[in-house]
């Protein structure tokens, strides 16, 4: 099985104080199993691509959709992955030939190709006012 | 023998009828012009085929035959003009003849897949393909992403299932074709592999394998469409594998020299021949994927099996449409697609119908027939036993693609009876319709379509598998035509 690099870093970010910051609401919809946890985490452009997540949240699955409000963002521009940990084992689950089972995603809805979303397809801003990403899972 | 003077004037007066009385033809496939034959290759209605009685033309439907043919083919071959550069890479769409009453009622609907919503909606080609380039901005996340769902059928769990090689069956509503979504057998097999040539336990039971790379995935489930086995074994080196064979004891799987030996784009463009290697046979246990033996015989390229039977003292046999080096490579079909064929691109090489004769030990021996056909078929009473039958299309002419020849082949006499329906006809894979009240093997009909190019009407022929030479039992007409397929079920 594939450990995904997602959920261990989440929990244990501190943010430097910022000057100005702001929000970012996100939904996740389309989900198929009520079950898990879904793993949300908030990358930068250093931290996108194999880096640690620099903000998130882990949110019990009890429904179609799931939402969070991420506080205290520096205005900047940020990807976010998602990864539905449907059986809760910690680990992205894959058929025999490798391809993930369980659900996941990433910001602006954007897919990749044989692999993760490029981050200049998932990268969006945040401001002092906030943004809101609304993500169907896969 | 070529078909009946009289059925063949009657279909060619239909038509010209028709249009003299100002009635409209049904306007099949996409866009006219071009050789005649060019209508077994033409994108067919984006809305498909509503439901309509084809007309009996010929003979009398026999008592008890009563059942459905689905047929999947491609038949998304144009995008503006642009086209798909490979006859494996347009969108499957089913042709549904349900018989009952004699009568045949006709309908056909595409597989709405993933690949084929995106593409209609952009109104071009984006996937990548068996042998199509797709769009390098087109995003997949699996190979169901670029699946076409194009190649065959089979019944499980009351659904039809429409199947490709390199992703998951498609699921559709068997009496209004409606798409619903990729069939999942178990949570952790989503996305996995399912080759379009299941084999059929005569008890119902479903089996069949899935590649990637050197890995095979072995699936059995039951006719209730619920998994009963999954396992995985491997063949060594990373063949090209589109069929194989099945006794009651063994699973039999042909590894020819047509490796992917890179990972590029279009599919087929990554196979090499490698005839040097020769062809090698796994033979897997059914009822321990662990128990594994190997044979080998000489180089040899295939697409399709009959079917498989094993003997007494443990000799396995099996028909193959072997040929001497791979057809359908880079561009396979393209010519069709466009129009341009002609015979001078036909391989110098057609396929020998052979018997592959696996002994318990020491090397395979390859046993010619004097046919050069494809598709065979075995009565589905007797999958994976001994039989003497099997059924195949046969024959080409120079004035177009494809076969002319519906040929019944006995194993046993070394016998072949045939059914040329000349050069104005093309014939595709003709089924086993078992009849009712009798276990013969020859107590079967053969069902199967033929795309008529002089008068551009498709037509349903049934012939009586004991004298094929003696003509169709019945022929049933639809006065417009619609793409040649690959391979269907009887159900």
């Amino acid at each position: 099985m594939n450990r995904t690099v997602i959920i261990s870093t989440i929990a244990a970010c501190m943010l430097p104080a910022a000057v100005s910051a702001g929000t970012i609401d996100i939904t996740v919809e389309n989900i198929e199993k009520h079950t898990g946890t879904m793993h949300i985490g908030l990358y930068d452009a250093d931290t996108y691509e194999g880096g640690k997540a620099i903000n998130g949240a882990n949110i019990t699955v009890e429904a179609d959709s799931v939402s969070v409000t991420l506080q205290d963002i520096a205005p900047g521009e940020y990807g976010v992955k998602i990864f539905h940990d449907e059986d809760d084992d910690g680990e992205m689950d894959t058929n025999p030939f490798g391809i993930p089972t369980e659900g996941y995603a990433f910001s602006n809805n954007a897919k990749g190709r044989f692999g993760p979303a490029k981050w200049d397809d998932a990268k969006f801003v945040v401001t002092d006012a906030g943004t809101a990403q609304i993500i169907s899972l896969n | 023998m070529d078909v009946d003077r009289r059925q063949f004037i009657e279909t060619g007066l239909t038509a010209g009828l028709l249009s003299a009385c100002g009635l409209p033809t049904t306007a099949s496939t996409e866009g006219g012009g071009g050789p005649a034959w060019h209508a077994g290759y033409r994108t067919a209605p984006a809305e498909g085929f509503d439901a309509s009685p084809m007309r009996l033309v010929q003979g009398k439907a026999p008592t008890g035959l009563e059942g459905t043919l689905y047929r999947n083919g491609p038949a998304q071959f144009h995008y503006g003009n642009t086209h798909a550069s490979h006859w494996f890479d347009g969108d499957g769409m089913i042709q549904r003849v349900h018989v009952e009453d004699g009568m045949a009622i006709h309908s056909g609907k595409f597989v709405e897949t993933t690949k084929r919503t995106a593409e209609q909606a952009a109104d071009r080609f984006l996937a990548d393909g068996f042998g199509t380039k797709g769009d390098p901005s087109y995003p997949v996340q699996s190979s169901d992403d670029v699946n076409a769902a194009n190649t065959s059928v089979v019944m499980a769990g009351g659904e039809l299932l429409a199947l490709w090689e390199a992703g998951s069956p498609w699921r559709l509503d068997p009496e209004t074709l409606e798409s619903r979504g990729p069939k999942v057998w178990r949570d952790d097999l989503k996305g996995m592999p399912y080759l379009a040539h299941p084999k059929i336990e005569p008890d119902g039971r479903i089996w069949n394998l899935g590649v990637n790379g050197t890995r095979i995935a072995i699936y059995l489930a039951g006719a209730d469409g619920e998994l009963i086995d999954f396992g995985l074994t491997d063949m060594g080196v990373p063949a090209y594998l589109h069929d194989w064979a099945m006794t009651d004891r063994h699973l039999v799987i042909l590894v020819q020299p047509w490796l992917r030996t890179r990972m590029i784009p279009p599919f087929v463009d990554s196979l090499e021949w490698h005839p040097e290697d020769g062809l090698k046979i796994l033979i897997v246990d059914k009822d321990d994927f662990s128990k594994t033996r190997w044979a080998q015989a000489p180089a040899r390229a295939f697409f399709h099996t009959g079917a498989a039977w094993e003997e007494d003292d443990g000799t396995i046999k099996l028909d193959v449409a072997f040929y001497d080096e791979p057809i359908l490579g880079s561009g396979g079909g393209a010519s069709e697609i466009k129009g341009t064929w002609t015979v001078a691109e036909r391989p110098p090489y057609q396929s020998k119908f052979s018997l592959l004769v696996i002994p318990p030990k020491g090397d395979a021996r390859i046993i010619e027939t004097a046919l050069d056909g494809d598709f065979p078929q075995v009565d589905p009473r007797r999958h994976g036993l001994n039989r003497h039958l099997s059924a195949l299309v046969t024959g080409v002419s120079d004035r177009h693609p494809g076969n002319t020849t519906l040929s019944v082949h006995d194993w046993d006499t070394g016998e072949t009876d045939a059914f040329d329906f000349g050069s104005t006809r093309i014939a595709e894979e003709f089924l086993f319709a078992p009849k009712p009240g009798s276990s013969a093997e020859r107590d079967s009909w053969l069902i199967g379509p033929v795309l008529n190019i002089k008068a551009q009407t498709r037509e349903i022929h049934v012939f009586d598998a004991r004298k094929v030479s003696d003509g169709p039992v019945c022929t049933w007409m639809a006065d417009y035509t619609w793409p040649l397929g690959f391979h269907g079920m009887w159900a």
